[in-house]
């Protein structure tokens, strides 16, 4: 892999910034990945060692994995100029913290999305309220 | 491909085979903005009129032409962006989707996708289980196409086990046997 890996800080910055560029554009994917973190730079085989004759050698792991999320604008062939690749490993004990602020970035990011329609409801209530508080309950 | 109907459905999914294949399964969310202006969405359109045209010319059932014409052109105005998630697992080939359109759901998918990076850093899943249970909103937009209805939840059911099940006959280890073995 040509990018170094980033900080999970940092891989929020960038993907904000990820997220801000294609909302300017209104146009364009953003791909987000998450997967088991399995790769070890030492020599020493990651901690889940394939076990021939046992087919579920990685289910019980003995020690926690880290799992690396990684995010990326998806150009690729002729646009592979304007790719960006974002990766970072977050470490079991940082799973939590790393999710809300994830959630957090996610939400600010994907602004495209449809907002709740409140319009609905509001008529909701105005027919609740013409029929004396009956009717079913919403929301 | 088929796609879940509820998010609670695809995340039970998801999670069972990350039970069975902790190492294997990636989850990859797709946040796609199309925009309706875009030439994609022209040449859409362009494609369709054309289309409504040769029916014209070969045969002489001009309603029905009429009645196919203002569908696309009825679409909403203004960006559309879906978010799509897909866990996946190319060892066996399994592949559960689900797709939203409403911004509503994405701090509930993203909090179900922490769940998930838990089971896959070989975490124990946190006792209470009932964080899934507060339901999406019970008010639908117009002309949306994730209505709950059970009988389509029940038809995707089949339709991703036959998925699993058809790639799995060289590489062993079904999802369901390695449970049971469990």
């Amino acid at each position: 892999m040509a990018e170094t890996q980033l900080t999970n800080e940092e891989f929020f910055t960038q993907l904000a910034g990820l997220f801000s560029k294609s909302q300017e554009k209104q146009h364009g994917s953003i791909f987000l990945t998450q997967k088991r973190f399995t790769y070890s730079a030492d020599s020493a085989p990651s901690s889940p060692v394939k076990v021939a004759d046992d087919p579920l050698w990685d289910l019980h792991p003995e020690n926690p994995l880290p799992v690396i999320v990684r995010a990326t604008n998806g150009k690729s062939k002729e646009k592979r100029a304007g790719k960006v690749k974002l990766s970072t490993v977050v470490q079991p004990d940082a799973l939590e913290t790393f999710y809300a602020r994830y959630a957090e970035v996610c939400k600010a990011g994907m602004q495209a999305l449809k907002k709740r329609d409140r319009s609905k409801r509001k008529k909701d209530k105005a027919k609740k309220r013409k029929t004396g508080g009956e009717g079913e309950k919403k929301g | 491909m088929p796609y879940f109907t509820t998010s609670q459905e695809w995340f039970h999914q998801s999670s069972l085979l990350l039970q069975a294949r902790p190492t294997t399964t990636r989850i990859t969310s797709k946040y796609t903005i199309s925009s309706s202006t875009s030439s994609a969405t022209a040449r859409r359109k362009r494609k369709a009129q054309a289309r409504a045209s040769d029916t014209t010319a070969d045969a002489n059932t001009s309603d029905t032409t009429i009645s196919t014409t203002p569908a696309p052109s009825s679409q909403p105005a203004g960006p559309k962006a879906t978010l799509t998630l897909k866990t996946f697992d190319p060892e066996s080939g399994v592949c559960l989707k689900y797709q939203t359109t409403k911004a509503a759901e994405v701090g509930r998918l993203i909090a179900s996708l922490g769940k998930l990076g838990r089971g896959m850093a070989g975490l124990a899943e946190l006792a209470e289980d009932a964080t899934m249970v507060d339901a999406p909103p019970t008010e639908q937009g117009p002309g949306l196409s994730t209505p709950v209805s059970d009988a389509a939840g029940k038809e995707a059911k089949p339709g991703a086990s036959e998925t699993k099940a058809a790639p799995q006959a060289g590489g062993g280890g079904g999802k369901k046997r390695k449970k049971g073995k469990k």
